[in-house]
């Protein structure tokens, strides 16, 4: 991956159609330009490329030979053929050889479906296989954390090998033995234990070697549906996949931005979503005295709420950095329109960074909340200790108006907020907590609605709904604009974007700017934790 | 175009008799009667002769040692065209893919064979078998340890001898 000013560039013909690329791209990413993919194996846009897997391999007119588009060079006036007869027949070849050895356990092979062999074999290989000797069987090995190793369906691309080398900056894994008897291990027992990254290994497996055991066996990658959407798992914000399928998030999978994550994730973000699924949640709106609450439906228990807003004294909030920077900027709204007050949010701090080696832009950060900087430019005070819990004795007793946004108090006494006037529960999970709560609200998680995050750099980054909410559980942005507009006599606010737009933080971001990639607010409104005073 | 009137011979009344016809008639009784070909079956005594390719309820194969054959590949459950089977899939003690949960809902299946068809380990099959009478409508879900219970023939969805069906 050569850096090249834009003016440097090379044309060249790919299957009979001319294109211009940089100089210093090679053959197999310019004919990705003209829409064709070159098969290949240990080429990977993240890491070094060996040319060692020989499936890349295309014709260049008056070449001697064929070479490996992966690491050969765009050069001016070549004429290249991907899909001539003689790359075909080369690949069938070596395609054959790759399923000599590959067992043919497809229906039980968890990379089943979203396999490279399988695509390319299906695609350009031989109908019937020539191979008459057994197959060499290595069996299945487990290299510690959460990767299983099934040997017989390695295809010796030495992805992983490279990963550890080089981007971890790790190396546990190596080649062992020679010929057809090569085969991926780590160093004695030690295994893959304690690195904080290798759960990339298995996504960019081209085969079923390399398995996931959390996602062992558990859904077909068929039947998964794909959403966009941002890492909850710290304020690093990596752009993720979510993989869902029987509304439940079955798996996370890194989405590419080479500006935030690259093409990596961490493990702790990765293994970090059981709590998306969690069963317990509040499903309806429910409205009490303090001692009792009853079901009710979200008009009526907004209705209600409405009326008893003001005039019930100072208000406190306390909120999730889990929250959306539409929830928290409306949390923040209301809290203004009812004459202002300290808001709060507790997040869990790890104690020191996991910097990702190879890619210095990728840590696992300190902060364990995906939006505590949206909280800090909204002007929102971090209490309690480094495991997000405590800190909140003063609003346990507040006798004004309280309200609690997205945080489950799971740490906190059953007569939280009892001395409160008004105590309102914006919440997922029903909570010992929100026991004396005068209107229990019921919420979205992020991956149950539209909204964005703002990183550890002011970046902000959407993310899309990717399962159904419980019951009639809506997102806070929308419960809260609903609320605010109908006091103020105004439009509520019916889609995540003009929630958004409305939060004078982001001001002169739009999603469209935001996009899928991402956009940084303006360096100027970038506030440092210490010196954001209020809303920039 | 003129109209044409076809007109009737009728015997006329008290002038002909009945006896003839009622002969007639008892005699292709008394035929049927001694009959050799006959159609109706003293079910369920008797039982009906099914094709072999008969598509009914549905069966597991089991290993010798009592596991089912099905390995969870989830091919039966993207195939099925009535979203009939319903598959949960898992590790089982020697770190094996298997059924944790395998279901198909009887009702809801068209019987059209193709998971059968599919199976890459010939683990599901439908059967030839068409008593399946019972008294609640969730019978009717038939779980694995039920299709592994299954005793009736399976369908032969073509002829091992002649695979292509020439």
């Amino acid at each position: 991956m050569a850096e090249s000013s834009p003016a440097e560039t090379v044309t060249l013909t790919i299957d009979g159609r001319q294109v211009t690329v940089p100089r210093g791209t090679t053959l197999l990413q310019a004919a990705e330009r003209v829409g064709t993919r070159v098969p290949h194996y240990c080429y990977h846009p993240g890491l070094s490329a060996p040319a060692m897997c020989r499936l890349c391999l295309v014709e260049i007119e008056k070449a001697p030979k064929l070479v490996p588009s992966c690491i050969t060079q765009a050069a001016d006036g070549q004429v290249v053929h991907t899909q001539s007869e003689e790359p075909l027949a080369m690949r069938r070849g070596v395609l054959e050889f790759y399923l000599q050895n590959h067992p043919l356990d497809c229906p039980i092979c968890d990379q089943s479906g979203e396999c490279k062999l399988q695509d390319y074999a299906h695609a350009e290989g031989r109908v019937h296989g020539r191979g008459r000797e057994p197959k060499r069987v290595f069996g299945r090995d487990d290299f510690g954390g959460d990767v299983v190793f099934y040997g017989d369906r390695c295809v010796m691309c030495t992805r992983c090998v490279r990963f550890m080398n080089e981007i971890e900056q790790d190396p546990r894994l190596t080649v062992v033995e020679r010929g057809d008897r090569s085969i991926i291990d780590t160093f004695f027992e030690e295994g893959l234990e304690g690195t904080h990254y290798h759960g990339n290994i298995v996504d960019i497996c081209p085969v079923g070697a390399l398995l996931s055991k959390d996602f062992l066996f558990k859904q077909r990658a068929w039947d998964l549906d794909h959403t966009p959407s941002v890492c909850p798992g710290c304020s690093q914000g990596c752009n993720i996949e979510l993989h869902t399928r029987d509304n439940l998030v079955q798996r996370l999978r890194p989405r590419v931005n080479l500006d935030v994550n690259g093409h990596w994730m961490c493990d702790h973000g990765r293994l970090d979503y059981e709590w998306i699924n969690r069963g317990d949640r509040v499903e309806v709106p429910l409205v009490g005295d303090g001692r009792e609450a009853r079901a009710t439906g979200w008009r009526a228990a907004l209705t209600s709420l409405l009326e008893r807003l003001d005039g019930a004294g100072p208000v406190r909030a306390v909120v999730s950095p889990r929250l959306a920077n539409e929830d928290l900027g409306a949390v923040r709204a209301l809290v203004d329109a009812l004459g202002g007050g300290e808001i709060v949010y507790r997040s869990r701090r790890a104690p020191a960074e996991v910097p990702l080696k190879g890619f210095p832009k990728l840590a696992r950060r300190r902060d364990l909340e995906p939006n505590v900087n949206a909280a800090r430019l909204l002007g929102m005070e971090r209490v309690g200790g480094d495991d997000g819990t405590g800190g909140l004795a003063p609003f346990a007793a507040h006798g004004g108006v309280l309200i609690v946004a997205g945080d489950e108090l799971a740490d906190q006494p059953p007569d939280f907020g009892e001395r409160a006037r008004l105590y309102v529960y914006l919440g997922q999970h029903p909570t010992a907590a929100a026991s004396r709560a005068h209107f229990v609200l019921p919420i979205t998680n992020f991956a149950e609605q539209e909204g964005s995050f703002t990183n550890h750099e002011h970046r902000v980054q959407r993310f899309w709904p990717a399962l159904e909410p419980p019951g009639a559980a809506r997102p806070g942005w929308l419960v809260l604009g609903a609320l605010l507009a109908e006091r103020a006599g105004e439009a509520a606010p019916t889609r995540a974007e003009v929630a958004f737009e409305r939060i004078g933080a982001f001001e002169g971001l739009t999603y469209e700017r935001v996009g899928t990639g991402g956009a940084p607010i303006g360096e100027d409104r970038a506030l440092p934790a210490e010196a954001a005073g209020g809303r920039a | 175009m003129a109209v044409t009137v076809k007109v009737m011979r009728r015997p006329e009344p008290g002038r002909s008799s009945y006896l003839r016809a009622a002969l007639r008639g008892m005699g292709l009784t008394f035929k049927h009667l001694v009959n050799p070909n006959k159609v109706t079956l003293e079910y369920p005594e008797e039982q009906p002769d099914l094709s072999p390719r008969w598509r009914g309820t549905h069966r597991m194969e089991v290993h010798a040692d009592g596991r089912p054959k099905c390995v969870a590949c989830g091919l039966c459950p993207t195939v099925c065209p009535a979203n009939c089977i319903r598959l949960v899939g898992g590790e089982d003690d020697q770190g094996n893919r298997y059924p944790v949960v395998y279901e198909v809902d009887e009702f809801r299946c068209i019987f059209c064979g193709m998971c059968q068809e599919v199976c890459p380990v010939e683990a599901i099959h439908v059967g030839v078998h068409f008593e399946n009478a019972e008294y609640t409508r969730s019978r009717f879900v038939y779980d694995l340890d039920r299709l592994m219970d299954q005793q009736h023939p399976t369908t032969r969805l073509w002829d091992p001898s002649d695979r292509k069906s020439e």
